[in-house]
């Protein structure tokens, strides 16, 4: 199946015609978006500011890390349901939208790291300064958010 | 002269019309915008949750607030001074945009909330005095500042609508 074939049956959801006969409904969504994505990455950033030493630096990351995640989580589940359902509201803003394969990729890659590397580098007991490898994770999960932001963001302007 | 005529007035100078027209200027300072919001929306939000006794349990909330104090700032000048150049380029509309002077008085309550009600807070913490961070008065300050934000959110979300 194409994927504009995809897109034509989402637009034609009850959920895509609901939203689109609301006048208020879609910027709602989108707040609701936003606010996850303080969440989501704000929770993600603290954890990344810690690997980097910025702040909480007399804390073990894995502490933190253990009573953020249901926050992380939290944001995720909101993003995953206000995304798909602004998609399907407007699915020309996706389809073809280099800002929007720009937004996915990154968000690919980010959850991708968040899983493995990211997770790996926040498991560390120690109070010490992080390492090297613990730093780039922190770097690299930073700058993925980051694109994820700026692609989202961009996708108006496409 | 009245506040339309002077929004009026900034929409013809050269650095509206340059956020305004140019290709990029806008797109990066929406950008910036919400990129503070990101990366530093998170410490709004856990550090105000941290007061209520939920979240960050195991570090203390003295400690939680006094580290993340300083890059709230800095998120704050991040969204504060592309907001602004934000307005700058727009201004009429802000103007007529009901949402708009929402988010303004919402900007005004967390300012009034944060460096008047809040003041006090943080220096019975600076003092020393950390079982004062949970009592009623921080509580509800930490409420005030949760919903406030939200609030920014929306109606600042709502300017392109209302």
């Amino acid at each position: 199946m194409h994927l504009s074939h995809f897109y034509h049956w989402l637009a034609n959801t009850w959920v895509a015609n609901a939203i689109n006969d609301s006048e208020w409904l879609f910027p709602v969504i989108e707040s609701i978006h936003i606010t996850g994505l303080a969440v989501l990455i704000g929770t993600i950033a603290i954890i990344d500011f810690r690997l980097l030493g910025l702040v909480l630096a007399k804390r073990p990351v894995s502490q933190l890390a253990a009573e953020l995640r249901p926050f992380t989580l939290t944001g995720i589940c909101i993003m995953l349901t206000t995304g798909p359902l602004m998609l399907s509201a407007a699915p020309e803003r996706g389809y073809g939208n280099p800002a929007f394969t720009f937004k996915m990729s990154c968000l690919l890659l980010a959850l991708l790291t968040h899983f493995t590397i990211h997770r790996r580098a926040t498991a560390s007991d120690r109070v010490s300064a992080a390492t090297l490898g613990e730093r780039l994770a922190g770097c690299l999960s930073l700058i993925l958010w980051t694109g994820v932001v700026v692609g989202g963001r961009a996708i108006a302007f496409f | 002269m009245s506040f339309l005529t002077f929004c009026q007035w900034i929409e013809t100078t050269s650095l509206s019309i340059a956020i305004r027209e140019g290709a990029l200027y806008y797109p990066i300072l929406g950008a910036f915008h919400l990129l503070a919001i990101a990366w530093f929306g998170g410490m709004v939000l856990i550090g105000d949750l941290a007061v209520l006794g939920i979240g960050l349990r195991q570090e203390s909330t003295a400690e939680i607030l006094s580290q993340f104090r300083r890059w709230k700032w800095v998120g704050f000048a991040v969204v504060a001074v592309s907001g602004g150049l934000l307005w700058w380029a727009e201004p009429v509309v802000c103007y007529k945009s009901v949402s708009f002077s929402v988010k303004m008085v919402l900007l005004l309550l967390v300012g009034l909330n944060s460096l008047v009600l809040r003041r006090k807070t943080y220096r019975n913490l600076a003092a020393g005095d950390q079982s004062a961070v949970h009592s009623r008065g921080p509580r509800l300050e930490a409420c005030a500042s949760m919903l406030l934000w939200l609030g920014l959110i929306f109606t600042g979300r709502g300017i392109a609508f209302l």
